[in-house]
């Protein structure tokens, strides 16, 4: 329960911060805040992908050393289809979210799984 | 907290009409037990004696060791996905079972936890086994 609310404190903390930045200034800075803040929800966030890869070494055994970028696909590391699920079972019990099975089939890398987790966090209601 | 997920209890469903769709009812079996592990966590008491992953890799190692049926040459009675039912059938039915609390700790931490289980279920069917024997359905003299 304690790590539920980290995680959950984390993801609201950016959104908070820019709507109040972008409700104090002016006008005309109100277009580029709003286009930073588009841009933060699309890229998942480099802490998202840093815990997906730490899942992901772990679930498959790989040395504390092995390079993840975020484009690695599970296949390329050695897991079978079994393996992916797996992951994908780890990651909702971290999230603490529930990942559908048509969207389970088109995960293939490390960041597909943190963009996914991303958008299931943000229409998650509010705990 | 995510739903929480209860284990529907469907009859025996129809056969699976080819190796695709058995195979995805091996992914939906492997995702049904994993979201009942908080429950099956709960009901045990196992929150100090083993964490969720491992018992996700055990269910994993369970399904692996079964992995090897798919060839259809080693069995040309019966066809592939209706061995891979049968398969799913006797877990489907010893989920159900545990989620039931119709088994005890002890069978529990046996099975799953410690080691590889019971001594009977170490190792998958035939590997390490002599050419002598694999080849002993098929024929005397090869």
């Amino acid at each position: 329960m304690a790590s539920l609310s980290a995680t959950s404190l984390s993801f609201k903390a950016p959104s908070i911060q820019s709507t109040r930045i972008s409700q104090s200034i002016s006008f005309g800075r109100f277009q580029s805040s709003k286009s930073l803040r588009l841009q933060i929800s699309c890229a998942a966030k480099p802490e998202t992908v840093q815990k997906v890869s730490d899942i992901v070494k772990e679930q498959l055994a790989l040395s504390a050393d092995t390079a993840l970028t975020a484009e690695s696909k599970f296949s390329a590391l050695g897991a079978d289809s079994l393996d992916t699920v797996e992951i994908v079972m780890a990651l909702e019990e971290k999230f603490n979210i529930s990942v559908e099975e048509a969207d389970a089939q088109n995960i293939t890398t490390i960041q597909e799984a943190a963009d996914l987790i991303e958008d299931l966090v943000q229409k998650k209601p509010a705990a | 907290m995510a739903a929480p997920f209860t284990l529907r209890k469907i009859g025996v469903p129809p056969n699976s009409a080819n190796l695709t769709e058995a195979r995805r009812r091996v992914f939906d079996f492997f995702r049904a037990a994993c979201r009942s592990l908080p429950t099956v966590m709960d009901i045990y008491n196992l929150q100090d004696v083993v964490a969720p992953s491992q018992l996700r890799f055990a269910i994993s190692a369970q399904i692996r060791n079964n992995a090897h049926v798919t060839d259809p040459k080693a069995l040309p009675l019966i066809s592939v996905s209706l061995v891979i039912d049968l398969l799913l059938f006797k877990g489907m039915e010893e989920l159900t079972d545990i989620v039931d609390h119709a088994k005890q700790r002890h069978h529990i931490i046996g099975q799953y936890v410690v080691g590889e289980g019971l001594v009977q279920n170490t190792g998958s069917k035939d590997q390490g086994k002599s050419d002598f024997l694999k080849n002993f359905y098929t024929s005397n003299y090869v």
